[in-house]
């Protein structure tokens, strides 16, 4: 354990860096919070309403399955240190691994578990929102309605 | 392959360490401390520098030959400045994330060796005081998987600033940053897998050591896992193309809206300094670490100045691809990370095995090259039309929108 040591006193140090900054900054900086300067930041506007607690399932579900991910590269460090003595058993067995993983891995694609962005539409109903829609039939503009016919 | 190359470690802590021992340790530490932070303030000072040179402007100038010493002046002048602890914070928490975040900063360069001759037998061993050590501050046996560990602990210190500022900006900021640094991580472990199963050690000693003669990983692994860790590195590190985390047009700065004065020269401090240490990182990893031509003069010298040359080219790589690219949308990011860079890096990986334990065991080489070209394309065939029906489902389920 004792080549562990250096990253310990390395932490040491970075530890105190940081907390002698902090302790410089104290006696240092101005101090004088005012209710405007310490209201959570909303572009210059007062906050009118809490801010949110909630974020999109996506975020979750990246991170449970990153789980299954890290903890996959996790097993195949063991084995990438000693595949030379295992040789062509260990290559089956990580080949057995690796489809197991794969396979998951595909079925969360084809669910759209991975997917982001809004959901395109297939087909509209309303005829304004036609795939024919391009910026020269449809930009609407305004105040040139009648105007044409004065100018 | 012998144990003793498995268990590599740094002879001087391989015997009773005693006083003298503690000592040269301190002083190790202290000097990858300072080099740190003297590195940091000049990687800002160069990405300046070559960002303003990009955009034909002429950048700091002011303080200092060149402006060398803007960053030692902006520091300075932080120290000054107000520290506020918004009122809707979880005031604990909002202190303790800065240090999540600067100190596994810090930890990282532990393991990079940055200098030795790794020609001989010696690996790299140098004498200093009379004691044989490593020019690298730890070698622990794991040497990989800290480097790893740590870039995990840092997802802590973004998740935990914007989360306890009680604030929308720094929340969204955050959960988008945590989600990319932990999609980036999986790329990033799967590219090292490789250079893993080349070098046949965890230990950055050893992978070094494996490297010489010009046998780098970076060809040895055959370009793509390279190319893979570069990519993901950068957005681990949350730095452009991959700045989606401080998006300023869409979530003001990000997680750490919130913090001012010291606290946020903090993550400033963090977010350079995790640049040049995953420099460094890729340099050990891929480019050979301090391997290179001895010239003239004495042959320690040189092993520091080729890891140096590396280190700068790729601190200018990382400058350049912020002055070049534009931003990517969340869905690409997300797009390139899982459904691009994961599976071709763990492709490219049994692809490697295959060869390799193919060669050891005398299989037909074109034979294991064919199969295992089949094989990979029949994994991107079945990616593809996994993507295909997800994109039908969604298109389906639009339609009733």
């Amino acid at each position: 354990m004792a080549q562990y040591l250096p990253v310990v006193t390395l932490l040491a140090l970075a530890v105190l860096f940081a907390a002698l900054s902090f302790v410089a900054s104290r006696l240092l900086a101005p101090r004088n919070p005012t209710a405007a300067k310490s209201a959570p930041y909303e572009c210059g506007i007062v906050p009118s309403r809490e801010p949110p607690e909630r974020f999109p399932v996506r975020f979750y579900l990246v991170a449970m399955i990153f789980i299954v991910f890290d903890i996959e590269i996790i097993f195949l460090y063991p084995y990438a240190v000693i595949s030379g003595e295992l040789g062509a058993f260990g290559l089956v067995e990580m080949i057995v691994f690796v489809v197991a993983v794969f396979a998951s891995f595909v079925f969360l694609i084809a669910n759209g578990a991975l997917d982001w962005g809004p959901s395109r539409r297939l087909r509209r109903v309303d005829p304004r929102v036609s795939a024919e829609r391009t910026t020269a039939t449809t930009v609407r503009r305004v105040g040139l309605d009648g105007r044409e016919e004065a100018a | 392959m012998t144990a003793a190359s498995l268990l590599a470690a740094d002879p001087l802590l391989a015997g009773k360490v005693d006083l003298a021992v503690v000592l040269i340790v301190a002083l190790k530490a202290v000097i990858v401390l300072a080099f740190l932070l003297v590195a940091t303030m000049l990687m800002i000072w160069f990405e300046r520098k070559v960002h303003a040179d990009m955009t034909n402007r002429i950048g700091p100038n002011q303080a200092g030959p060149f402006g060398i010493l803007q960053s030692v002046a902006d520091g300075v002048k932080v120290f000054f400045k107000e520290d506020l602890l918004p009122d809707r914070a979880d005031r604990f928490v909002f202190r303790l994330a800065p240090f999540l975040s600067v100190v596994p900063a810090f930890l990282t360069f532990a393991v990079v060796p940055i200098g030795g001759n790794f020609s001989d037998a010696d690996g790299g061993v140098i004498e200093l005081f009379g004691h044989r050590t490593l020019l690298q501050l730890a070698d622990p046996p794991i040497g990989v998987l800290l480097v790893l560990a740590m870039s995990s602990i840092a997802v802590y210190g973004v998740m935990l600033a914007g989360w306890s500022s009680g604030s929308k900006y720094p929340l969204l900021g955050s959960v988008r940053a945590s989600a990319q640094m932990v999609s980036y991580e999986a790329a990033l472990g799967l590219s090292t897998v490789t250079v893993v199963l080349v070098a046949g050690t965890l230990t950055t000693s050893g992978i070094v050591a494996a490297q010489h003669t010009w046998n780098w990983n970076l060809w040895a692994t055959g370009i793509v896992p390279f190319v893979v860790f570069l990519i993901a590195a950068t957005a681990e590190l949350n730095r452009p193309p991959f700045d989606l985390v401080e998006a300023e047009q869409e979530l003001v700065g990000g997680f750490h809206t919130e913090y001012s004065g010291v606290r946020f020269a903090m993550y400033y401090l963090a977010e350079f300094m995790n640049t040049v240490t995953m420099s460094a990182i890729i340099v050990t990893l891929f480019l050979g670490g301090p391997n290179g031509p001895v010239l003239v003069g004495p042959e320690w010298l040189w092993g520091i100045v080729w890891f140096f040359a590396k280190l700068m080219l790729l601190l200018f790589t990382f400058a350049w691809f912020r002055a070049t690219l534009p931003r990517f949308r969340y869905d690409q990011l997300m797009d390139l990370g899982w459904k691009a860079l994961i599976p071709l890096a763990l492709g490219w990986l049994l692809l490697m095995i295959a060869i390799r334990v193919g060669s050891d065991e005398g299989w037909n080489p074109i034979l294991v090259m064919v199969v295992g070209v089949a094989a990979l394309a029949a994994g991107y065939a079945l990616l593809v039309l996994a993507g295909r029906t997800a994109r039908r489902n969604r298109e389906l389920a639009g339609a009733h929108l």
